[in-house]
């Protein structure tokens, strides 16, 4: 079996026991074996089964899909921009979705249900706004300008949540769990508004797989394969901005994950292929983030905290010391 | 000549490139025939590059027309353009863990579609291409621990994966040792005589003189001379163009360019003269 291989497998069976664990681990304790059962269709009834159906699923399912959606994010725009400092963070769409957010938890605190459709359409916008202005002038599309117009982006956008949380600082407080990023238990609710998005961007992203491979031997090697460099990194792009959008509207600004897990997947496995990369993140984004929410629910249980810091106390640990190995 | 009827395998007219603002390209013209190698020189700036690149579809094209078996360049596109000709850049970066038979499939890749998997054919191009450019010695080590020349070779292999008639390789030899420099000269040549058509750049005026067909000589954004190395590279033409003081010879096949590298060096024996084959 090859190292890729054996990463690859390691990653399933942690992505295995953090989504047994999110659905056994809380409050209250639920066995194993029940929760097994109940998954399969074979539950006790009980309050068991009812912790486990109508809490915990649609929370893990939640965990899942997003840390999933942030891996291959980050996946793929590492891929097209050859950029390692390349997250969901440099194309603008998280600073956007915080400030979609922040805007109605302080301005229209009546109509908070608004505010994943908020987040979702100001991290689209941020994202746009990038792509138009590294798409304009001279040396159009190139990786320079798309992360230089997506930090500005970023800044900008940053600097107008600071604002408007100076100026309603009594809001602050509620505004912290979305900013520090959390799940909730309304998970098939917030997924049926934004799936299509993740739906999207997850298609668009496999069809990068093998155009992101052209692209890491350079854009002379991948225009030689008949493709567009500008065209794979816009691409790449746009589904990074679709699935960390949607992310950010249901889950917060979580886009370290995008940052750090596709480093780890590269430096475990020992090869940047993108047909191991991509969907080794977006296992390992799931673990992640299924681990770091079932911490987050049950340290000070019944007290929920933010799961973007358990996230990061989990993640870098592991990367500074697969850092430390790496050439 | 005969075949009228069939267009040449390159016809490049009137090429211009206008990048940033600075004209690199003026009237430049470039045809090719099938199985032949031909050799691009010029001083440095002059527009080689530029233009290679430019009629591979790789590079702007800013004016002109460039045609590929009489079919416009900008009407091909995607896979067609990976089968009509193959484009081997000077260095290429070196994703990390990639081997050399991965990179040569991501060469293979250009044939397939979108989602589609590697069939066995594909498979049996890829070793081909390995086999071909001498690369199966090291063709499980990862690109990073590859040196300069096995690189090259390398690189070749990923063009040969694309199985395009032409392949375009820009200097491929300018950071190479001797050793190097001959091993993949003699590999260009050796593929353009199994029939492949084969566009160096190359600074070295004693390689091209010895492995191409023809050379065609770029200067000042245009092309001022084409045809076989002892009819263009003559030492008038090294003088006006590189303003060199030099000549080259040729005796059995091997090749030397002899230069006054220093003033007040002695004029060189006449019959020294590069001779035609």
């Amino acid at each position: 079996m090859t190292r890729r291989t054996l990463v690859f497998a390691a990653l399933l069976a942690a992505l295995l026991v953090a989504t047994l664990a999110s659905l056994a681990l809380g409050a209250v304790k639920v066995p194993v074996s029940e929760v097994v059962n109940v998954i399969f269709g074979n539950g006790h009834g009980g309050p068991d089964q009812k912790i486990v159906e109508s809490l915990r699923l649609p929370r893990t399912v939640e965990a899942l899909i997003v840390g999933a959606a942030l891996g291959i994010a980050g996946a793929v725009l590492q891929g097209a921009l050859g950029n390692p400092l390349a997250s969901p963070d440099v194309i603008g769409v998280t600073g956007g979705a915080g400030f979609g957010a922040i805007l109605i938890i302080v301005l229209f605190p009546g109509s908070i249900a608004l505010l994943p459709l908020s987040a979702l359409l100001f991290g689209l916008l941020a994202a746009a706004l990038v792509f138009a202005f590294a798409w304009s002038g001279r040396n159009r599309g190139s990786a320079t300008k798309v992360v230089l117009a997506g930090i500005a982006m970023l800044s900008l956008f940053t600097a107008a949540t600071t604002g408007l949380l100076a100026a309603y600082p009594d809001k602050a407080p509620s505004a912290i769990f979305f900013i520090a990023g959390g799940l909730t238990t309304s998970g098939w609710e917030d997924l049926e508004t934004v799936w299509p998005y993740f739906a999207a961007g997850l298609i668009v992203a496999a069809f990068l797989i093998r155009p992101l491979d052209r692209l890491s031997l350079g854009d002379d090697v991948a225009a030689s394969l008949g493709s567009r460099p500008q065209a794979i990194r816009l691409g790449a792009g746009i589904a990074a901005a679709l699935l960390t959008a949607a992310a950010a509207s249901i889950a917060g600004l979580l886009g370290f994950l995008g940052l750090v897990v596709p480093h780890v997947v590269r430096m475990a496995g020992g090869t940047s292929s993108h047909a191991y990369v991509v969907p080794a993140s977006a296992v390992g984004g799931a673990a992640l983030l299924a681990a770091a929410d079932t911490l987050a629910r049950t340290l000070r249980a019944p007290v929920e905290m933010p799961v973007g810091p358990f996230m990061v106390v989990l993640g870098v640990p592991l990367f500074l010391w697969l850092l430390r190995k790496a050439v | 000549m005969a075949g009228r009827q069939e267009p040449p395998l390159l016809e490049a007219e009137g090429v211009a490139v206008e990048i940033g603002g600075a004209q690199i390209l003026r009237e430049a013209e470039l045809t090719v025939e099938r199985g032949e190698l031909l050799a691009i020189v010029g001083p440095n700036g002059a527009g080689k590059s530029t233009l290679v690149r430019a009629v591979a579809g790789v590079g702007p094209l800013s004016g002109g027309s460039v045609r590929w078996s009489g079919r416009s360049l900008g009407g091909i596109r995607g896979r067609e353009l990976a089968r009509v000709r193959a484009f081997v850049p000077q260095r290429m970066p070196l994703p990390a863990g990639v081997d050399v038979r991965e990179a040569v499939t991501i060469g293979r890749s250009a044939q397939l579609r979108p989602l589609g998997r590697l069939t066995g054919a594909d498979r049996a191009a890829v070793d081909g291409a390995i086999e071909r450019a001498g690369v199966e010695r090291f063709a499980e080590r990862a690109l990073t621990t590859l040196s300069g020349g096995e690189l090259q070779r390398v690189q070749i292999a990923i063009g040969l994966a694309q199985e395009a008639p032409v392949l375009i390789a820009d200097e491929p030899t300018s950071q190479l040792d001797l050793g190097a420099t001959i091993g993949v000269a003699g590999l260009l040549r050796s593929l353009a005589a199994d029939g492949l058509t084969v566009i160096v750049v190359v600074h070295d005026l004693a390689l091209a003189s010895a492995v191409a067909d023809r050379v065609v000589v770029v200067a000042g954004g245009r092309t001022v001379a084409a045809g076989a190395p002892a009819q263009v590279l003559t030492p008038q033409r090294l003088a006006e163009v590189w303003g060199a003081e030099a000549h080259l010879s040729e005796h059995n096949g091997r090749t030397a360019l002899h230069v006054a590298w220093l003033p007040g060096t002695s004029a060189p024996p006449v019959e020294a003269d590069v001779r035609a084959p």
